[in-house]
């Protein structure tokens, strides 16, 4: 559909009660009670600053004219200081601001505090992917296409529930921002940092259109990174998807992977591992597409050439950086310690899949 | 002191003889204009290269400050392209990214705009608002303002010139080679980490804030000692114009804080040369310490670039309105206390990577900057009651800092709140929010106050109509350009993006427009002073009845400023009780009942 730029248009979710300002200055994707806290509390800086800057910018105006040179270049004396008046737009001020302060630090120790009987899981990030483990140790394995072709995670969370995020980055700092919860965090390479939320219930009446929960009620919101990372850093992106508790229970089990066979496995590795920067269909991304790969004779930076094989795979997998393919920058991380033997070994049989090089059966020669 | 006392008891003729007796002593007399050219083409350059004139050394801040404006400019203008539209694949083609890979991936085109902005931002901050209004104006300025006939150490200024010659340039090679990623804040692990095969691009630009950091504390250094030693015979601290104390409050920063950034950036070179791991936690570092001490430097340096713009429109107001400034007292305490307070408030920029405690006391401490930047816009417009208020090209310009520079800072409280800070931190409200302040406010101020001195300076009037339009179109597009961005950031779009979802689409257009009437209205005020320099009619000594001291000297002033040591016998704003230097008092009648009034 080319009225959405994206496959699925995440935005659908909107308040039923809108307030005219309130929805041009944040839209209308606000969700949660602490989006609400925010919302309020820039309310009041907003009339606070909209009531100082009509009253500067009024006299401004106003003496401006008033007192525009006419016949003679000398001003009228008045006084050039008054200890009342000036004592006075000292301390008011102080006194709205601390009013300010205390607001702000309300809403952000409801943010700060990790809400009670919350759900864990667990937000990894790498340059340019979101991963998010959920409690059985399962991942997503859906995917939305961005406008430019690079894949994002669909990551379902219950709704009417209380969540708290532990997170950590494999490379530098990203900063979990989910723009309509109105909160953001950084995510660490050398700590745990924590990102808390009591997600709200679904509103608007979007249903899931296809797979084996079709007809469950859903809201999106979009989770972006907020702490620039690098080349993809404006599509480090992913869709965070509301649906209902028991709902999520079933979803979140579908996504174990059991009794999978090797290559259903590489799929599922794929989509969460590798699927932001490898096709499969053939287009070019920040690495080589897999698509027709196995099998292939590659040239790589420094001039030589080899034939993508079982061998070249493993080692790309664990040492990306020894041959890379020409064309292509030193942008992938060893996946030691993150993919298994079994993985790696599923991964291949999943690429075989892929290319025309490999004739059916004769995938399963060693 | 004693001698300085002594000259301010004797008459003028005292000082004359005072000022032909250090001639005698120090060879040649010259009354000629510090322009006037020496012999030859080489010859002049020559002088220019080596000269320990402040004016001089001022002039060529101008123009190479002007000059890199430009560049980042052009970068700007480049960012702007390239979000007109979200990059988008369609049937296999990519398109509304402007700035593609020759390779064809999206990625590697988002590569080349990181570069862009990384460089609008670098050139901007570190090579045209930061040296811009102390180094050009304050140069030329602060002797004059003092009377004195140079800064305390006229070589050490030359060094400071050539400093910063050789920062711009390791810069522009930096540039040249290909440009960095990493924005200009330099953030680790992913500056150390990022182009680890073309390392010395990074090791040069983060080189050349370093260096470039050397000529701002030589400059400071300078700064402040000839506030503190160089006054005219007459001139206590509270004689002083605002202008020079935004100029002596921005060197005390600049010298306590830049060693830190200095410290900083070595330490960064050395991680990524050497692999010490100070930030990069993959060999041990920690790099929340680096935002620590980055922002030690830079938030109290955004003060360096704010305060020499609340100086300039100090001066602007009162001398175009012919008006004492409100609470001059208030004025210059508020430009110091903004000056303390700047030090203690760094850890704003660390609410979404620092733990409760620490960015609840941040938040407070920010808030109180806050208090005497108020006091100065109260003063600003208390100011303008009752004055008699010229429209002015530099005049019209300060009223539109007005109105920009509130926008800026009331769009700082709910950055400094917590709560909605952690919505707004590294969105495009942030970069709305110090465009108002940085451009709206400094760079404003800054061609505002070349306007101002324009005459000064150069000894040509400029044509008051097309400098009016000019800024008119500036202040146009600034605010399309800009204002968009806040409801970009309120409605989540983050920072430092090179394509977007397409709701934001929009916005980014009406953003993109405005920066090319901006771009219009800068291509004017060019226009307006190529033309004044070479058909301008000849300015006189006291174009717009200023009192500061300035404006006792020839237009432009003569290589050692003043022909007689300067006595100072009114305060800067004195305009009910003293008629203008060079103004006939028939021009300038005041009232009797001024003197009657002016005393309480």
């Amino acid at each position: 559909m080319m009225t959405s730029l994206y496959e699925h248009g995440p935005m659908n979710a909107t308040l039923a009660e809108g307030n005219a300002l309130r929805d041009f200055i944040f839209g209308t994707g606000g969700s949660g009670h602490h989006a609400a806290m925010v919302e309020e509390t820039f309310a009041w800086i907003f009339w606070i600053a909209t009531f100082f800057f009509v009253v500067l910018m009024g006299l401004t105006a106003l003496w401006s004219f008033q007192y525009k040179r006419r016949s003679t270049p000398v001003a009228l004396v008045s006084s050039s200081h008054n200890t009342v008046l000036e004592t006075m737009w000292t301390v008011i001020p102080l006194g709205i601001l601390a009013v300010i302060f205390f607001k702000g630090f309300q809403g952000y120790l409801d943010q700060a505090v990790s809400p009670a009987g919350a759900i864990e899981m667990d937000v990894r990030a790498a340059k340019w992917d979101w991963r998010i483990i959920y409690p059985n140790g399962a991942e997503s394995t859906e995917r939305v296409k961005l406008g430019s072709g690079k894949e994002s995670p669909i990551f379902y969370m219950p709704a009417e529930t209380p969540v708290k995020l532990k997170m950590i980055s494999s490379d530098v700092i990203h900063s979990f921002y989910v723009p309509d919860f109105r909160s953001k965090f950084d995510v660490m390479p050398n700590r745990y940092t924590y990102y808390g939320f009591n997600s709200s219930a679904i509103k608007g009446s979007g249903t899931l259109t296809e797979g084996p929960f079709a007809g469950t009620p859903y809201e999106d919101h979009w989770l972006f990174c907020a702490e620039y990372c690098g080349d993809s850093h404006s599509e480090m992106a992913a869709v965070i998807r509301l649906v209902p508790r028991d709902a999520w229970n079933k979803i979140v089990d579908g996504f174990n992977g059991a009794g999978l066979t090797p290559a259903e496995k590489g799929k599922r590795l794929y989509t969460i591992q590798c699927a932001s920067c490898h096709s499969v269909d053939g287009s070019k991304n920040t690495g080589p597409s897999w698509k027709d790969v196995f099998g292939k004779t590659e040239t790589f930076t420094d001039g030589t050439s080899a034939t993508v094989d079982e061998q070249y795979v493993r080692e790309s997998i664990y040492e990306p950086a020894k041959k890379l393919v020409a064309g292509y920058g030193p942008q992938m991380a060893s996946f030691k310690g993150i993919l298994s033997e079994d993985d790696v070994a599923a991964i291949i049989e999943y690429m075989k899949t892929l290319s025309a090089n490999v004739k059916p059966g004769e995938g399963e020669k060693k | 002191m004693s001698e300085h006392a002594a000259k301010a008891d004797g008459n003028e003729d005292m000082s004359t003889i005072d000022h032909h007796g250090s001639h005698a002593l120090g060879g040649h007399h010259d009354e000629g204009s510090y322009l006037s050219l020496k012999g030859g083409i080489v010859s002049t350059m020559w002088a220019w290269a080596t000269t320990i004139d402040h004016k001089k050394l001022g002039v060529m801040y101008l123009a190479a400050v002007l000059t890199l404006f430009f560049l980042g400019g052009v970068a700007a203008l480049a960012v702007r392209v390239e979000l007109f539209q979200p990059t988008t694949m369609v049937n296999g083609k990519i398109t509304g990214q402007v700035f593609q890979d020759a390779g064809g991936a999206v990625a590697a085109g988002h590569a080349i705009y990181n570069r862009i902005f990384t460089l609008h931002g670098a050139i901007m901050v570190f090579m045209v608002i930061v040296p811009g209004i102390p180094s050009a104006l304050g140069n030329f300025l602060l002797p004059i303002m003092l009377g004195a006939k140079d800064v305390a150490f006229p070589r050490l200024n030359l060094l400071s010139w050539w400093v910063y010659v050789v920062g711009s340039v390791l810069g522009v090679v930096s540039i040249i080679m290909g440009g960095v990623d990493t924005g200009w804040t330099f953030y680790t692990p992913y500056s150390t980490s990022t182009d680890w095969d073309v390392y010395m691009r990074v090791v040069l630009m983060i080189g050349a804030a370093f260096v470039l950091g050397f000529s701002s504390i030589l400059t400071g250094l300078n700064f402040v000692v000839t506030v503190h030693k160089l006054r005219a015979p007459g001139m206590g601290w509270f004689d002083m114009p605002l202008f020079v104390w935004a100029i002596y409050s921005t060197a005390i920063i600049q010298v306590l804080a830049t060693p830190v950034i200095g410290i900083t950036l070595l330490l960064l070179i050395f991680e990524r040369l050497f692999h010490v791991g100070i930030f990069d936690p993959a060999i041990g570092g920690d790099p929340v310490l680096f935002q620590h001490f980055f922002w030690f430097y830079s938030h109290p340096v955004v003060y360096v670039m704010i305060l020499p713009a609340f100086g300039v429109i100090s001066e602007l107001i009162t001398v175009h309105s012919h008006k004492k400034i409100f609470g001059y007292r208030a004025m210059a305490f508020a430009s110091l206390g903004v000056a303390f307070v700047s030090f203690l408030v760094w850890g704003h920029h660390m609410f979404a990577s620092m733990g409760e405690m620490a960015s609840a006391v941040f938040s407070a401490l920010t808030f109180l900057v806050a208090i005497p930047t108020a006091v100065k816009v109260f003063n600003w417009v208390a100011t303008l009651y009752k004055g008699s208020i010229q429209f002015t090209a530099p005049m019209v310009y300060a009223l539109f800092f007005l109105f920009l520079f509130t926008i800026g800072g009331l769009t700082g409280l709910p950055l400094g709140t917590l709560s909605t800070d952690l919505h707004l931190h590294d969105s495009y409200f942030v970069v709305a929010h110090f465009h108002y302040v940085m451009m709206g406010g400094t760079i404003i101020s800054f061609v505002a106050g070349i306007h101002h001195w324009w005459p000064k300076m150069f000894g040509k009037m400029y044509n008051e109509r097309w400098a009016i339009i000019g800024a008119c179109l500036v202040f146009v597009g600034f605010n399309l350009t800009f204002f968009t961005q806040f409801i970009l950031g309120t409605r989540g779009m983050p920072r430092r993006y090179a394509t977007y979802i397409p709701e934001f689409t929009n916005l980014h257009q009406l953003s993109t427009y405005g920066s090319f009437i901006l771009l219009l209205g800068f291509l004017v005020h060019l226009f307006v002073f190529i033309h004044s320099l070479v058909a301008g009619r000849p300015a006189p000594k006291n174009p717009w009845g200023g009192l500061s001291l300035e404006w006792e000297t020839d237009s432009p002033p003569i290589e050692h400023n003043f022909h007689h040591e300067p006595l100072v016998k009114h305060g800067p704003y004195d305009f009910e009780t003293t008629v203008p230097p060079h103004w006939d008092p028939k021009d300038y009648p005041i009232p009797a009942s001024n003197f009657t009034a002016a005393k309480h």
